[in-house]
């Protein structure tokens, strides 16, 4: 059994099989680097030669119409896409940290430790709070107690849900409000200590008061945590993120810091799109 | 504006509303600082009065421009471009209104000059309201129609008003001390004159920001910048 303090605390994703390639001198924790990336499911091309690197312990949102492949990319920065039959990166690649996620020998299961993803509907398991939180833990091999404890209050501080339910950690996740059930599953995604947190539109489903919360929580997390997020919510990219990609027909079309996006694109697209003139 | 049309058409709408404000203002604007030259120029109390009255007007469309803006960025939450025309035309319409001001100063001033014999150095006041017009007009159809180079144009030009203001000052202090008994016409003009200088410095503000408007630049205290620099 492995103890989260035995837990590994490289930098690096685990490579099973094969030495982990050393990383580069100036390879920064939850850094990605995106490279010509294609990808396809089955004959249908989704992605179209998108290279950006995504800054870490920053927020970067991906913003763009349905369909503009903001989504596919989300889930190929932890494999997500593996799920799914006949999708395949056809060219390009993904490094976090220095390392091809795609390698042959990658621990897919580490990587999505180290990359934790929250989605738009929130989904906890049908079981307690605290379990929910302990859950990653276990599956990691976690079994002592008192470290279990620390991580999931640890984890729900995080995510801004400690106060609002230290009192009832043992009842279901079920019971708390959509607000925070999203936020317990914040709490899921941090509490096996990723570097990078993707966030597919967390709010979508929240009301405002719930997406401000969230909102503040991603504010909070970005001091630790490389935060990608795609949104509809173009107000929403304004507010939290502090690069902000732009998508269109599966190419990346503009990506730059969040107040030249939304203040003076470069780009005529992405000007007509956030100005509402397309979509 | 040669962007497509918005999806959503009551957002077209909103711009266009302002946009259309910023112009009836303007031709307000213009309107009551002509009517206050024209009633220096004629010594026409009545046409100073009429001046004097319209600022009423431009007073209340400032207001309503405010109360658009707010509820166009209330509504619809503008970025990029449609954010800086809206912020542009609620600052356009600051500086119409004192412009317009400006307007009213001249007409009070101009009233009290006809209360006495006419002074031959009211020809100083010409050539500075055409320039300051001149510039005051550009930095409008630079805004309207987005003429970037255009808007840039008039900036320096401010400097000339500021020249013709100085001399001007200049000659009606030497008219002072030759005739001390017309001491507060040649008063007067001075402040005339000095109303003029800041139509420019209003237009010069304009011109700004349709330079911001368009072309998302600040080019405003660029001198004292570099002169700070420097």
């Amino acid at each position: 059994m492995v103890s989260v303090a035995e837990m590994p605390e490289s930098t690096s994703l685990t490579v099973v099989n094969q030495p982990a390639p050393m990383p580069e001198p100036q390879v920064e924790r939850g850094m990605i680097e995106i490279e010509n990336l294609d990808f396809k499911y089955g004959a249908h091309q989704v992605l179209h030669d998108v290279s950006l690197s995504i800054p870490a312990r920053a927020v970067t949102a991906f913003i763009g119409p349905s369909g503009c492949g903001k989504t596919t990319l989300l889930r190929c920065l932890n494999r997500m896409n593996d799920l799914i039959d006949a999708a395949q990166i056809s060219r390009g690649s993904i490094r976090i940290e220095g390392v091809d996620i795609n390698a042959p020998g990658v621990d897919v299961v580490d990587l999505r430790r180290r990359v934790g993803m929250v989605f738009q509907k929130s989904n906890p398991f049908p079981k307690s709070i605290y379990d929910n939180v302990a859950y990653g833990l276990r599956i990691a091999g976690v079994t002592k107690r008192s470290l279990i404890d620390e991580a999931v209050e640890k984890s729900l501080r995080s995510a801004a849900l400690w106060e609002e339910v230290r009192d009832r950690l043992h009842v279901s996740g079920y019971g708390l409000s959509g607000g925070q059930q999203q936020r317990l599953c914040i709490a899921r995604a941090l509490a096996v200590e990723p570097e990078i947190v993707l966030m597919d539109e967390p709010c979508s489903a929240l009301d405002p008061i719930a997406t401000a919360k969230v909102e503040e929580l991603i504010r909070q997390l970005k001091q630790e945590y490389t935060i990608v997020i795609v949104t509809h919510n173009m107000q929403q990219a304004g507010r939290c993120s502090d690069y902000t990609g732009f998508f269109y027909l599966g190419r990346l079309i503009e990506f730059d810091a969040t107040a030249k996006i939304f203040s003076n694109p470069a780009q005529r697209q992405t000007e007509e799109y956030i100005t509402g003139r397309f979509g | 504006m040669n962007a497509p049309r918005h999806i959503l058409g009551t957002f077209d709408e909103a711009l266009s509303s302002l946009r259309n404000n910023v112009l009836m203002m303007s031709s307000l604007t213009e309107r009551s600082l002509d009517r206050a030259i024209t009633g220096l120029m004629q010594r026409d109390d009545k046409m100073c009065a009429i001046a004097i009255a319209d600022d009423e007007e431009i007073d209340q469309l400032e207001k309503q421009m405010d109360k658009d803006g707010i509820d166009l960025l209330l509504r619809f939450q503008p970025v990029a471009s449609d954010l800086r025309r809206v912020v542009s035309a609620m600052k356009l319409s600051s500086n119409l209104e004192r412009m317009a001001d400006q307007g009213t100063n001249i007409a009070r001033r101009a009233r009290k000059l006809n209360q006495h014999p006419p002074l031959p150095e009211v020809d100083l006041i010409t050539p500075m309201y055409t320039h300051a017009m001149a510039m005051f007009k550009d930095a409008i159809d630079a805004y309207v129609r987005e003429d970037v180079e255009l808007a840039r144009a008039v900036v320096p030009r401010d400097q000339g008003l500021d020249d013709m203001n100085s001399a001007a000052g200049r000659r009606l202090i030497e008219r002072m001390a030759e005739d001390p008994s017309q001491l507060r016409g040649y008063l007067n003009l001075i402040f005339i004159s000095r109303c003029l200088e800041r139509v420019g410095d209003h237009a010069t503000n304009m011109a700004e920001d349709a330079v911001y408007a368009a072309a998302a630049e600040d080019i405003r205290h660029q001198h004292s910048t570099s002169a700070a620099n420097g």
